[in-house]
């Protein structure tokens, strides 16, 4: 074998943090309004271009005005930068995510959920085919969140970005689960999801409420994307493959569990990267499949209790 | 009735002809382009089986597209087989694999099932990419002969829109047998009252094999035409697009009608080629063009034009000569004995052991958590029992799948009425009668059973029914298919002492012919007047048992709701 | 009901529209029926430009319309493009989709309506089909892999090759035809793994390929992948030299990696504009910058030889499809690239070349052409 285990599940570790982040976004918006956002993937890719955007008009201004950055490369790696792209990212796609939500949900807010699966195929079709028009169809490379290049530990040899990856999806899945569970903004957010009726009957306006849940998903989505930009390119037809993956993560994990969608993600990559090194990729790709058929023959509910109750 | 379907069927007939004489005046891409829209139709009817009659989130339709697609391809290249064989083929393999895969996956619930089928249709993409000896791999297979009739090829653009056009039409005839008359209604109240049907003797399984394997077929038909029509087989009729094609032109032509599917499969079809002019840009319209179309049609292209296509029958029967049922009751002792039912740590039932005798009203009562609605539930199958066995004169029900025992004779009603909402009372109740009966022996069967309900207006829309009447629809629905016994969980819950006086009297005479009820209530001077017997349970046992008065008196039915003996 | 008649109202509208405009029947029409959505997009949109910019630079006493009408992923919508185009006029040629099973589609269509297509398709079953009317420009498999090949096992002496390809029908014929090739040479594959397109992580493969130790890594796969495979492997410390398919060549792919990671790695083509410094090629690679804000590659390159040829013959007095057909059958045609002749088959294009990255620069040198592989000129 030429790489060892260690290594591989330092690989797979990364791909599921990332694939964790996107179902992430995936859950909120099931759980706020029970519908399935068939626009995921192509929210992940939109935030991936907006970085890559966004690093474009930073770089030179850094170079120019922020002394002492190297400037390794054609890609704007100026050592740092990334930390400020992520959030201005996650800015960008918050907004993304409120005009999002004012077009693809609340024109059907009650109408049956099949109506937002037509809306958010949509919205998905307008950003694929937004980014290839305006873009263009080459893939782009994103920043790094902190510095490119790698370094060894022991056998292993860890990129920087993965370490970076890993670290950062953690934080900001902590940070939303606590949000969540801890904060005033969050409880409301959880009433809402819970039972809207009650809520407004209490003084929550569920529509705002939704609009922030909205906002917080595709933020994150966003924040995928651009994690996953500098490793992976980003290109316009991207998006197909991000929301299969989060959604097999979210059913598997246990339907509208915050903590199953990101442990199902996390397995996910592990398991795709060690059974490509194993066997090979198309067999990983079938065995992912007819694993997910065998949890769910086995555990009709997915891994975890789903926490919901079916509302589609 | 004559009328509306004299119309329906005038409408269709429209929707089928029009298109085709537009396309065959127009030209060559305009043929192209309608063929394709008929070929999309007919798998777009197909998933209306399964999704749009169903509820059903099937991911999978697009994969037995693809499935047929293949078959003709294969068949014709490498065996030679033409239609109707390779046609045939197309219908019958798909439709087996759906046999096999519905098994495992059709007992799962909504989105886990749609996980299943979105799984197996990644796994048959994944065979049709990379089999290259199979499927030809990537590059697919090339030089599928054209249709042939008769011994002449047709291969002009006109005959293959004609023949497209000609399949859908018979699609469009078996569809409506498949989904006719009560059928329909059956599949209504499946779709939006899961519970109520299976308690009303539908078995549901049974219904979800069928008309997935039913949507197989049709999805597989549409493949073989594809194949035919471009002489090339490749892996993007596996795609998912295709399955996101199929979806959205359900929803945008209207998910319940066999015109929705005309309807939305033409519009989805010519909307990108409208904007072909856009160049780059013109896939954007088109997604923002779906987005207004799903935003300003609720219900889809059909249902625009709903008033002009009749879906539901609203006319009111005449009145009754008897009340007497056309199906009859057969008298039956019902035997709970020894029921036991945990959930995790808290016991639910605990070796409880109730008889029902027919022409008694047995009364339940118990605080709340004492485990009457587990009762319930247990006795009409919609949970199981941990340990017990349930019996029914000489039949034994403990294994017995719900809807197997409403049609030997035990039914319920439910704590919160469930109801169909896109069914009137009558067509509910007559979706709940049984199977065997016809036409008008059931319409005259459903009336009775509103009579004897109480319910005096079976033509009102079920949404304006107030919750007195919802309540009876209810009872109405499980008397149809003629119970022995029936279990009531909590009638009077939310009703004005008039309306309790109403329904008291009702049941009583519902008693008189031998039907045996248990009744359990919260509302003691409901039932305690009510009721012969009255048995009090308690954290899952019975803690007391006798005639009204006694059991009233009885301290430790007193102990049981306030938590101390009497004084 | 007002959103009744609106909506009848639009469609009826637009009914009218799709069957009733044509182009102006006096110029000479083509259509450009090329994806330019999708994941062959990158390809399509330079087939799309490189053909644009011929007909824009049509020569004195050519007037020509053309329309670009997209074909996406599937066969289906490229014969409704094709039949669109059919209907907006009578095309004398067209310019059509590299993607291999979206021509096997259009072929048939093509043949029955005596429409040439010009395209930069590779699949080898193209012309094996007896299709008088398909015209590659793009040299096939049996001509870009032989130069892959030798140039591993001759320039770099490569004995113990190992492979990764793509799982499309570009990737698997290209497999195929290497794996052939190599064996005849002598120097068999000891190692293959098929990647989709969408494989992200590449260790997995690198490992197993690691562990066949081979002496040279030969890529078929499209741009992103591609470079994701260089990346990868380069951060995993296989520094081994490396022989990748045509999308190394193009500029996009380049422009994903950084120098370090380019050096050593060379790539197969059927041309290189922005490598070249003969007058004309950098007057097109110009120009082409100016138009489209983009560099050119050898896709459209090669369309623009194409298209070129078209207007040729349109210039040397063709009068319809079926003129200009006989004209790119029977002619040599000097492009841009290299030397055109039909072998009979429609196969026009016969050279293929190697291109290195070395490390300081992200445009590649020209370090080997292979004139005239299969014979045919």
């Amino acid at each position: 074998m030429g790489a060892s285990i260690p290594q591989l599940l330092v690989n797979g570790v990364a791909l599921g943090a990332a694939y964790a982040l996107i179902a992430l976004g995936f859950v909120l918006v099931i759980n706020a309004v029970g519908a399935v956002n068939f626009a995921q993937g192509d929210l992940v890719m939109a935030g991936g271009f907006v970085a890559v955007t966004i690093t474009e008009y930073l770089t030179p201004w850094a170079n120019d005005n922020l002394p002492d950055l190297a400037f390794i490369g054609p890609r704007a790696s100026a050592v740092g930068l990334g930390l400020v792209i992520l959030p201005l990212t996650m800015v960008v796609m918050a907004v993304l995510g409120l005009l999002f939500s004012a077009l693809a949900y609340a024109p059907l807010r009650h109408r049956p959920p099949v109506s937002v699966f037509i809306s958010t195929i949509a919205v998905g079709l307008i950003l694929q085919h937004g980014a290839n028009a305006v873009f263009g169809p080459e893939p782009r490379v994103g920043p790094p969140l902190v510095v490119d290049g790698n370094f060894a530990l022991g056998p292993i040899t860890l990129s920087i970005q993965q370490l970076s990856v890993i670290f950062a999806a953690g934080c900001l899945i902590t940070g939303t689960g606590l949000l969540l569970s801890r904060s005033q903004l969050g409880r409301q957010l959880r009433a809402v999801a819970q039972d809207p009726e009650m809520a407004e009957a209490i003084g929550i306006s569920a529509g705002h409420c939704i609009a922030i849940t909205f906002a917080l998903a595709v933020a994150l989505a966003g924040s995928a994307g651009m994690l996953l930009s500098n490793q992976f390119f980003v290109a316009p037809s991207d998006g197909g493959l991000f929301m299969l993956k989060a959604y097999i993560a979210v059913t598997v994990g246990g339907w509208g569990r915050l903590d199953g969608a990101a442990f199902a993600a996390l397995l996910i990559g592990v398991f795709e990267v060690m059974m490509a090194a194993f066997v090979s990729y198309v067999m990983a790709e079938a065995l992912l499949y007819a694993g997910v058929l065998l949890v769910l023959l086995v555990r009709p509910s997915g891994l975890l209790r789903e926490t919901i109750q079916r509302r589609t | 009735m004559k009328a509306g379907s004299l119309r329906n069927v005038g409408i269709m007939a429209a929707l089928l002809i029009a298109p085709v004489a537009f396309a065959l005046s127009a030209g060559g891409y305009e043929q192209r382009i309608m063929t394709l829209a008929g070929i999309y139709a007919i798998a777009v009817l197909g998933y209306q089986l399964i999704f749009g009659r169903l509820g059903a989130l099937s991911l999978a339709q697009g994969s037995f597209f693809g499935i047929g697609a293949y078959t003709t391809g294969l068949l014709g290249i490498h065996l030679d087989w033409a239609f109707p064989a390779s046609f045939l083929a197309s219908l019958i393999i798909p439709a087996a694999i759906a046999c096999i895969i519905a098994i495992p996956v059709l007992r799962l619930e909504s989105h886990y099932f749609a996980l299943a089928t979105l799984g197996i249709s990644q796994i048959a993409l994944l065979v049709g990419v990379n089999w290259t000896e199979g499927t030809g791999g990537a590059n697919g297979l090339y030089g599928v002969p054209p249709l042939r009739i008769l011994g002449t090829a047709l291969d002009s653009s006109e005959a293959m829109l004609v023949v497209v056009w000609c399949v859908l039409a018979s699609a469009v005839l078996a569809f409506s047998c498949l989904v006719k008359g009560r059928a329909a209604h059956r599949l209504t109240l499946l779709r939006e009252a899961p519970e109520a049907a299976v308690t009303a003797g539908i078995d549901i399984g049974a219904r979800r094999l069928s008309l997935f394997v039913a949507s197989a077929a049709f999805g597989g038909a549409a493949g073989a035409l594809q194949a035919h029509s471009i002489g090339v087989v490749s892996p993007a009729v596996l795609e998912f697009q295709v399955m996101v094609s199929i979806l959205a032109m359900t929803v945008i032509g209207g998910r319940g009608h066999p015109a929705g599917a005309i309807l939305g499969a033409v519009l989805l079809v010519h909307l990108p080629e409208w904007f072909r002019f856009l160049e780059a840009h013109y896939l954007v319209a088109y997604g923002a063009a779906l987005l207004v179309a799903v935003i300003i049609m609720p219900e889809g292209l059909a249902g625009l034009f709903r008033r002009w296509l009749v879906t539901q029958e609203r006319w009111a029967p005449e009145p009754p000569r008897t009340s007497k049922p056309e199906v009859p009751t057969t008298l039956a002792v019902l035997h709970l004995v020894g029921l036991c039912k945990r959930y995790g740590g808290v016991v639910a039932l605990d070796n409880v052991s109730i008889t029902v005798v027919p022409g008694e009203i047995l009364g339940l009562i118990g605080p709340n958590g004492s485990g009457k609605s587990t009762l319930i539930n247990v006795a009409s199958g919609l949970q199981t029992l941990d340990a017990g066995e349930i019996r029914l004169g000489n039949l034994d029900l403990t294994g017995m799948p719900a809807h197997g025992r409403a049609r030997v004779g035990l039914s319920r009603t439910f704590q919160t009425p469930v109801q169909a909402l896109g069914l009137s009372p009558l067509e509910s109740v007559l979706a709940a009668c049984p199977a065997g009966l016809d036409e008008r022996r059931a319409e005259r069967h459903a009336a009775a059973c509103l009579s004897a309900a109480g319910l005096t207006a079976p033509a009102v829309p079920t949404t304006s029914l107030s919750p007195a009447e919802a309540r009876r629809l209810d009872l109405a629905r499980a008397l149809a298919s003629g119970p022995a016994v029936l279990l009531l969980d909590e009638p009077a819950a939310g009703l004005t002492p008039a309306e309790r006086d109403d329904l008291a009297c009702c049941l009583k005479h519902l008693t008189d012919s031998g039907l045996g009820l248990l009744l359990v209530d919260h509302t003691m001077d409901f039932l305690l007047p009510l009721a012969d017997r009255v048995i009090c349970l308690a954290t899952g046992s019975v803690v007391a048992e006798g005639p009204p008065s006694m059991v009233a008196r009885d301290p430790a039915a007193i102990a049981a709701y306030f938590g101390e003996p009497p004084p | 009901m007002i959103r009744r008649v609106a909506l009848l109202t639009v469609l009826t509208v637009h009914l009218a529209a799709v069957t009733a405009t044509t182009v102006n029947a006096k110029d000479a029409y083509i259509p450009i029926l090329v994806p330019i959505t999708g994941f062959i997009a990158l390809e399509g949109t330079a087939q799309r430009n490189g053909a644009i910019q011929a007909l824009e630079n049509a020569p004195e006493g050519v007037t020509v319309t053309y329309e670009v009408s997209d074909t996406s992923t599937s066969p289906e919508v490229a014969v409704t493009a094709l039949h669109r185009a059919l209907e907006r006029g009578k095309p004398v040629a067209a310019a059509a989709s590299i993607f291999g099973t979206q021509m096997l589609a259009m072929a048939p269509l093509a043949q029955r309506a005596g429409v040439p297509l010009i395209t930069v398709s590779g699949t080898a079953k193209l012309t094996e089909l007896g299709n008088p009317y398909i015209f590659r420009f793009f040299p096939g498999d049996g001509v870009v892999k032989v130069a892959h090949a030798r140039y591993a096992v001759e320039v770099l002496g490569a004995k113990r090759p190992a492979l990764l390809y793509q799982t499309t029908s570009y990737g698997q014929s290209g497999q195929a035809q290497l794996a052939k090739i190599l064996k005849d040479l002598g120097a068999p594959l000891v190692f293959e793994e098929a990647l989709a397109p969408s494989a992200k992580d590449m260790l997995p493969a690198l490992a197993k390929l690691r562990a066949a130790k081979p002496d040279v890594i030969l890529l078929h796969l499209h741009s992103g992948p591609t470079a994701l495979a260089i990346r990868q492997a380069r951060e995993a410390g296989i520094n081994l030299p490396v022989v990748a398919g045509s999308a190394m060549h193009q500029p996009s792919t380049a422009k994903l990696l950084s120098q370090a990671q380019l050096s050593g790695v060379c790539a197969e083509s059927a041309a290189s504009p922005i490598s070249e410094s003969d007058a004309k090629l950098v007057a097109f690679t110009r120009e082409f910058r100016t138009r489209f804000h983009t560099e050119p590659d050898a896709f459209a390159l090669a369309q623009y030889d194409g298209i070129n040829m078209v207007l040729a013959a349109l210039k040397d007095g063709a009068n319809n499809a079926e003129q200009v057909r006989n004209w790119l059958a029977s002619h040599t045609f000097e492009g841009l690239a290299m030397t055109y002749k039909s072998d009979g088959k429609g196969n026009m294009a016969h050279d293929a070349l190697i291109v290195c990255y070395d490390g300081a620069s992200l445009v590649p040198t020209i370090v080997k052409r292979y004139h005239n592989v299969d014979g045919a000129l």
